[in-house]
């Protein structure tokens, strides 16, 4: 079951992050309602839904806070970790419930634990510099941040870095390179963001679509405590 | 020239943030700003102009600590602290602070011109803009917020941007939650960032740690849904949820502005949004922005500061707004293409071989309007017609011999004839209304 948006004549542009975050939002946008975007293969970046109403991106997941920041996009979904990196002025109305992982602080095994204040100037690797250097900041450390675009664990394995900050879901890839996570510095899921322009301009479709995923979300939050509650 | 090969100087290169403009884009924004200030006065505001740069104090402690880290500060001879205006309202109501206070109020006035932010390049933000806009100053009613509502409305569709939403706020609602509920000064800092972010990642992270009585949760959990443009409705809603008098005395006077709006036709314009809480450090009543789509960011915004004036001496309450000339012009053209990338063309060319009833010619068609430049290489016949082609004019007359020889341009051939003297009246009709056809199709002025 789909429902009209009354959105005037304008689509609701959704940016999406392409890949697994992507198919999430769909799943969920679809099981609450919304109509559902034909999603090819991949390769077409721009896709209307049947009844035209939602119109969705699909962009690099860090450029979605960057779409929906310039009005490009009118929505967007994003991790935590994504939006609180990119510094961008958006809106985040709603948290989605997919996309669970932490942004964490690892040491190679071998290293001692110390408080972090204690250290004086650790070279830290990672993909999330402005995160990285606010956390280090907000204890005092003058860390020197190390921005790569990938591997990041190698950083301690070839004396590039001390630590590295990084994504951990389960932990086996920091396992497998000997490092061991030491602390959390954001508990990162999905999130949904709004351009603040839009969220007034669009008041109506947006404000529909919200409510479409929130009455979804804490129905089956409900559904799911009834659920546990019969074992 | 450096044609493609890029400036490689540093000393010919602009600082990032700033821009130039020329030709056709630079006169659409001198017709705009003109435009917009003859607005304004035909509303009684007065033109102001206030120095580029003050004492850096003088903006500093005024601004929120937004705008102080935003000052782009230097030296004066003597020592002391310098810094480029960041926005028009801090110079204008020093100026009336210590200066004009004793004139009859209330007092309007109008402004243009650029401010500068040291900030990070983002969504429509260059280090340096231009404001055009209004304060009015020495009235707390209602009936002055919404004056300066109904301005900026009218402004806008002036500009050209027929669709367009005023969001409007008000400050005391949030500031009377935030007395309610008795924070600390690190609890204020992230309530007010995740209100402004309306994030609920930030607002449930922080019900969770501050441990509230139930109606003061309720005010709070509701703060981000008092929105909309059910004014009534959301006005009634937000009367309910009141947790002292500051919080009543903000939503009465949201009322009050409204009812006079609706006066004057411009309340469907209105959205209000009382998690709105945008603050340069001085607003003390209502905030307002404007948006208009294809645009993601606010076109204009202002707001009342009841406090600001009186920082610079005498206690006068104020109102205004300021519009982003570079944002209107981007909402107005709404994806289209800027104007065409070449200097404004003459509608005539003269080729006055220095005589002077060429001279008295020139002068007569310039008086009735027409742009008329002269061709300082005395060029002759086909020469002239060349030269003035490649110039855009619509046409040009060469009175090298005494005997003036008219070319018009605008037809797919150049055609000449011998231009009579009492036909004079009659050309420059001519080329008047020639000029008038393709000013409208290249322009695209709105009409209000």
């Amino acid at each position: 079951m789909t429902i009209r948006f009354d959105s005037g004549c304008d689509p609701v542009t959704i940016a999406l992050p392409k890949g697994r975050l992507a198919e999430q939002a769909v799943e969920l946008f679809t099981a609450a309602g919304l109509p559902r975007p034909e999603l090819d293969n991949g390769r077409k970046l721009i896709v209307e839904s049947a009844d035209r109403t939602v119109r969705y991106v699909m962009a690099k997941p860090g450029d979605v806070p960057t779409f929906v920041e310039y009005g490009a996009a009118d929505l967007g979904v994003c991790g935590l970790d994504t939006l609180r990196e990119s510094q961008r002025h958006v809106y985040e109305p709603l948290l989605l419930p997919f996309g669970y992982c932490r942004l964490s602080l690892a040491a190679p095994a071998g290293r001692p634990d110390t408080p972090l204040r204690y250290e004086s100037q650790p070279r830290v690797a990672t993909k999330y510099p402005n995160l990285t250097a606010d956390f280090f900041r907000a204890r005092g450390v003058n860390a020197e941040i190390i921005a790569l675009s990938g591997s990041v664990e190698l950083g301690p394995l070839v004396g590039l870095a001390d630590l590295i900050v990084d994504l951990v879901e389960t932990g086996d890839t920091l396992r497998a390179n000997g490092l061991i996570e030491t602390r959390t510095i954001l508990e990162v899921q999905a999130v949904l963001i709004a351009n603040r322009a839009a969220y007034h301009l669009k008041r109506k479709a947006v404000e529909q679509i919200i409510g479409r995923l929130r009455n979804y979300l804490t129905g089956k939050e409900k559904r799911g405590n009834r659920d546990g509650g019969n074992h | 020239m450096t044609g493609e090969m890029g400036i490689r100087s540093m000393g010919a290169q602009t600082p990032t943030g700033v821009a130039d403009y020329f030709w056709a884009e630079a006169y659409e924004r001198r017709r705009l700003e003109s435009l917009l200030l003859d607005l304004f006065r035909r509303w009684g505001y007065s033109d102001v102009v206030t120095p580029t740069f003050e004492y850096a104090e003088t903006l500093s402690e005024r601004g929120s600590r937004e705008l102080q880290s935003e000052l782009c500060r230097f030296l004066d001879r003597d020592g002391s602290m310098l810094a480029l205006r960041a926005d028009m309202t801090i110079p204008v109501a020093r100026l009336v602070g210590t200066r004009l206070h004793d004139a009859p109020l209330p007092q309007r006035y109008c402004y243009s011109g650029s401010v500068f932010r040291d900030v990070e390049l983002r969504a429509g933000q260059q280090r340096e803009f231009w404001q055009v806009g209004v304060e009015l100053m020495g009235s707390a009613a209602p009936e002055a917020d919404a004056e300066v509502l109904a301005l900026t409305a009218e402004a806008l569709r002036a500009a050209g941007i027929p669709h367009f939403r005023l969001v409007v706020g008000q400050m005391q609602f949030f500031e009377g939650l935030l007395q309610a509920l008795q924070l600390d000064h690190d609890a204020r800092a992230r309530l007010t960032a995740a209100i402004d972010r309306n994030s609920q990642p930030a607002l449930e992270a922080f019900l969770q740690e501050t441990r509230l009585p139930r109606r003061q949760q309720r005010a709070l959990a509701e703060l981000p849904y008092l929105g909309g443009e059910q004014i009534d409705e959301i006005l009634h809603r937000a009367e309910k949820l009141a947790l002292n008098k500051t919080m009543q005395a903000a939503v009465a006077n949201l009322y009050a502005i409204c009812e006079v709006l609706a006066a004057q036709g411009v309340l469907d314009s209105v959205t209000l949004d009382l998690s709105e809480i945008h603050n340069l450090g001085y607003y003390t009543g209502i905030t307002f922005e404007a948006l208009a789509p294809g645009v993601g960011f606010r076109i204009a915004s202002g707001g009342r500061y009841d406090n600001l004036v009186g920082t610079f001496g005498a206690a006068i309450p104020a109102v205004g707004v300021g519009l982003g000339l570079e944002r209107l012009l981007l909402a107005r053209r709404k994806g289209a293409a800027p104007p065409p990338p070449r200097p404004l063309a003459p509608d005539l060319i003269v080729s006055t071989g220095n005589r002077s009833d060429a001279f008295t010619f020139v002068a007569q068609a310039r008086s009735v309007g027409l742009v008329v430049a002269i061709d300082l290489e005395h060029r002759r016949g086909p020469a002239l017609c060349a030269y003035a082609e490649l110039m855009g004019a619509q046409a040009a007359i060469d009175w090298g011999d005494g005997r003036p020889t008219l070319w018009r341009l605008d037809a797919t051939q150049p055609t000449s004839s011998q231009l009579a003297l009492d036909d004079v009246p009659h050309v420059l009709a001519g080329l008047m209304e020639a000029r008038n056809i393709a000013t409208a199709s290249i322009q695209r002025e709105a009409m209000p």
